[in-house]
């Protein structure tokens, strides 16, 4: 749910809503959410001084039971 | 065509509040409703969308029992998510947007608390007959007091730094 959350949040904020993904790893210290975007799109997710990405993990987290971590990366680092 | 199709078509275009485009402002609240709708949605949580303009701006309420989740601390959680709508209806329409956004009724509830918080002070500048300062607020939690002090007869200010910024309510 929080992935598909998370990837319905960031699509709605970006000019290439179709190159989102977000992928689920299980860490030791909780759950790690990956977020995959188009080059173009890097810095508007992340937002003047972080500010967005903060605005993501504030939502996310208030959704999560646990510890949540989220990357942003964009598409060609993989 | 029925009367009130007539009404909400062609005419409307013309229609402004002020200098503001009353379509676009219905306009900025669907997109708004569509993207918080989706994340309701995802997160089985049960909300209504009422949309409405309010101040020249497009006003959201996400109505419902058992969102605090979604309102946190302080209004953190909805300050976010406020913040994320605005940027999906800027991607829309191409055009900064003041939507706000309540949820819970939250926004509304701390309206209240936050006119009677300028009042009192008021009160108190009146019979000390010296400034007193409320504690750290948002920019919108500080207009409203500023508004409520204006109503009241007196002047207040704004000091400090962001996010410490907070209202002073000087004597007349």
């Amino acid at each position: 749910m929080l992935a598909q959350a998370l990837e319905h949040l960031v699509a709605g904020i970006v000019e290439h809503p179709d190159d989102v993904t977000v992928r689920t790893r299980q860490q030791r210290r909780g759950q790690l959410l990956q977020v995959h975007v188009h080059p173009d799109d890097l810095g508007k997710v992340i937002g003047r001084g972080g500010r967005t990405a903060t605005a993501f993990r504030t939502v996310v987290s208030a959704l999560a039971d646990d510890n949540v971590r989220i990357d942003f990366v964009d598409v060609d680092e993989r | 065509m029925s009367e009130a199709e007539s009404k909400s078509g062609a005419d409307e275009s013309a229609e402004t509040v002020g200098s503001v485009d009353l379509r676009l402002l219905e306009r900025e609240g669907d997109i708004a409703a569509d993207y918080l709708e989706g994340l309701l949605d995802i997160a089985d949580l049960d909300g209504d969308i009422d949309m409405d303009v309010e101040n020249d701006r497009a006003m959201v309420s996400v109505v419902g029992d058992g969102l605090d989740s979604l309102v946190g601390t302080d209004g953190k959680v909805l300050d976010a998510l406020q913040d994320l709508t605005r940027l999906a209806v800027w991607r829309e329409t191409g055009e900064r947007t003041r939507l706000m956004l309540d949820i819970g009724g939250y926004r509304s509830r701390r309206k209240g608390e936050l006119v009677e918080l300028a009042k009192r002070a008021v009160e108190t500048v009146r019979a000390s007959g010296e400034s007193e300062s409320l504690g750290a607020m948002t920019p919108f939690e500080r207009k409203i007091v500023h508004d409520a002090v204006a109503e009241a007869g007196l002047r207040s200010e704004s000091e400090g730094v962001e996010p410490r910024r907070y209202v002073v309510v000087m004597p007349a």
